[in-house]
């Protein structure tokens, strides 16, 4: 394989294309890289958080359910960093505020446990979701913006046609070729990023069922407790 | 930012520069189809220019006709009975055979007196009717057996000096005259190759409408003999105007003009120059 940099015109080197190109196309070529870019890092990140979140969840709910004290057991896991230890700490800090005084209020404790345990599980969607929409609008928005710097490349391509009262294809191809990889990028730019929307809106749903499924669980657990402590 | 998302920008980056710099070398090109086809040859479907003249030379002096007259052939009387009667050697008089000289009255500068003598003629200007008498006078001045010998030629024979008009006549003037030596063949392909060397200019103007390349223009070009033009082209006329390209007729007509003004200097043949391509007209259709 030949190494050297090719600036030829007729090859395909992005670089060529975009040295080529007018500054708005540039412009836009530059932004759609960025967005490229900044769409992979959130696909990575996101991945390795999720598989993360995804084991020490499991690991939580394991111990959980082997644990006979829970007040031992949130000493020993109520600060740790995953969403469902947070659930689980919400839980049992509503639960030592309701059962601080004598009179313990069992229908408004079981209301007020629900309401800050589901508080909690939404916080929790509310800060893995916090990428996605950057997602969806690179999904969304990223072809348009490609299209425009083709539409625009091809305007050029076609006034420098009449500047110089030459319309041979030789005249036309390079102008359109970099206008089409304005194209090109954002479509590079726009298909993973609704692919990952589209797969990370389904892991985030499952994981939200996961957080509720924990907090009724929980729920249930303190509901029982309220009834034998009274 | 986390220290996930710092991982992933970075990984994220990486991965672009390494995509970007992997097709800039040329990783996913395709090989380019223009250099697997064989090389293109230029092929051109015009004329030569001629670089001869195929117009005749009205200066030259035809090609007389080859066989000297003579008149019928008679059988050969029995040499006897002529050796007696005409035994004394009296040279006749050479009579200049004016009808064995084939067309050649109407010459520029014929000299008729000249073979009116029997001795040699040293006429500096044309010498070939003198040698003609000449040559046929000692053959009939000489004795009976010449002259019975020349007395019974049969009808094939030619003349020994039968080629003597055409090998050196026609040297009279140095300098032909410009309508005959350019005829119009010639003046044809010098617009041809005019044309063709026009082609490229024309090539880059643009069509100004449909219909506008049926215009034919009629172009008088002058030109310096080192191929620049003279003056500008003038309009002659237009031909193949209709009513769909009538608009475009002025904008042709200056298109071809300034055709013929980017394409300037011409190369044609040198001597072509006086009469031929000085100052030429010729028709010109925008090409498409």
């Amino acid at each position: 394989m030949d190494l050297a940099v090719n600036m030829d015109a007729a090859t395909m080197s992005p670089v060529a294309l975009f040295l080529q190109a007018d500054w708005v196309v540039k412009f836009v070529m530059l932004g759609l890289l960025l967005a490229s870019i900044w769409t992979w890092a959130i696909i990575i990140s996101f991945s390795y958080r999720l598989a993360n979140m995804r084991k020490a969840t499991r690991r939580f709910e394991r111990e959980y359910e082997r644990a006979d004290d829970m007040d031992a057991f949130h000493r020993m896991r109520g600060d740790s960093d995953i969403a469902v230890a947070r659930v689980f700490s919400a839980g049992v800090a509503e639960w030592r505020r309701s059962t601080k005084n004598r009179t313990v209020d069992r229908e408004g404790t079981r209301e007020r446990l629900a309401t800050s345990m589901g508080a909690a599980v939404a916080s929790e969607i509310d800060r893995l979701s916090d990428r996605l929409n950057i997602l969806a609008t690179v999904g969304s928005v990223a072809p348009f913006v490609g299209l425009f710097g083709t539409v625009w490349g091809i305007m050029r391509s076609f006034t420098a046609i009449a500047g110089e009262q030459n319309s041979s294809l030789a005249v036309v191809a390079p102008g359109i070729a970099e206008a089409l990889f304005a194209t090109a990028i954002g479509l590079f730019a726009a298909i993973p990023a609704v692919i990952a929307y589209n797969r990370f809106s389904h892991a985030i749903n499952r994981t939200e069922a996961r957080l509720n499924r924990f907090a009724d669980g929980f729920h249930t657990t303190l509901s029982r407790q309220l009834e034998g402590g009274a | 930012m986390t220290r996930a998302e710092k991982i992933g920008l970075g990984v994220a980056a990486a991965g672009h520069v390494v995509l970007f710099g992997l097709l800039s070398v040329g990783f996913l090109a395709t090989p380019n189809p223009i250099s697997l086809q064989s090389k293109p040859i230029d092929v051109s479907l015009v004329d030569e220019v001629s670089l001869h003249s195929t117009s005749p030379n009205v200066l030259e002096a035809p090609a007389p006709s080859l066989a000297p007259d003579i008149g019928a052939p008679t059988d050969a009387p029995p040499p006897s009975l002529d050796a007696s009667a005409d035994l004394t050697p009296t040279p006749p008089k050479p009579q200049p055979e004016t009808a064995s000289k084939p067309a050649e009255t109407n010459k520029p500068a014929p000299e008729k007196a000249a073979p009116k003598k029997p001795e040699k003629t040293k006429a500096p200007a044309k010498h070939e009717t003198g040698k003609r008498s000449e040559t046929k006078a000692p053959a009939k001045s000489q004795g009976s057996d010449a002259r019975s010998e020349s007395k019974k030629p049969r009808g094939s024979r030619l003349g020994d000096d039968f080629l003597k008009g055409i090998t050196d006549s026609g040297k009279g003037k140095a300098e032909t005259p410009r309508a005959e030596t350019i005829g119009d063949a010639v003046v044809a392909n010098l617009s041809d190759a005019i044309r063709r060397q026009v082609q490229p200019c024309a090539n880059r103007v643009p069509i100004p409408g449909p219909g506008a390349n049926a215009i034919t223009t009629k172009l008088r070009i002058q030109m310096n003999r080192d191929g620049s033009l003279a003056a500008r082209p003038q309009l002659r006329g237009q031909s193949g105007v209709n009513g769909e390209n009538q608009r475009y007729a002025r904008r042709v007509a200056e298109l071809a003009m300034s055709a013929f003004i980017a394409c300037a200097p011409y190369r044609l043949p040198d001597e072509y120059y006086e009469g031929g391509w000085e100052d030429i007209i010729l028709n010109y259709k925008l090409p498409g």
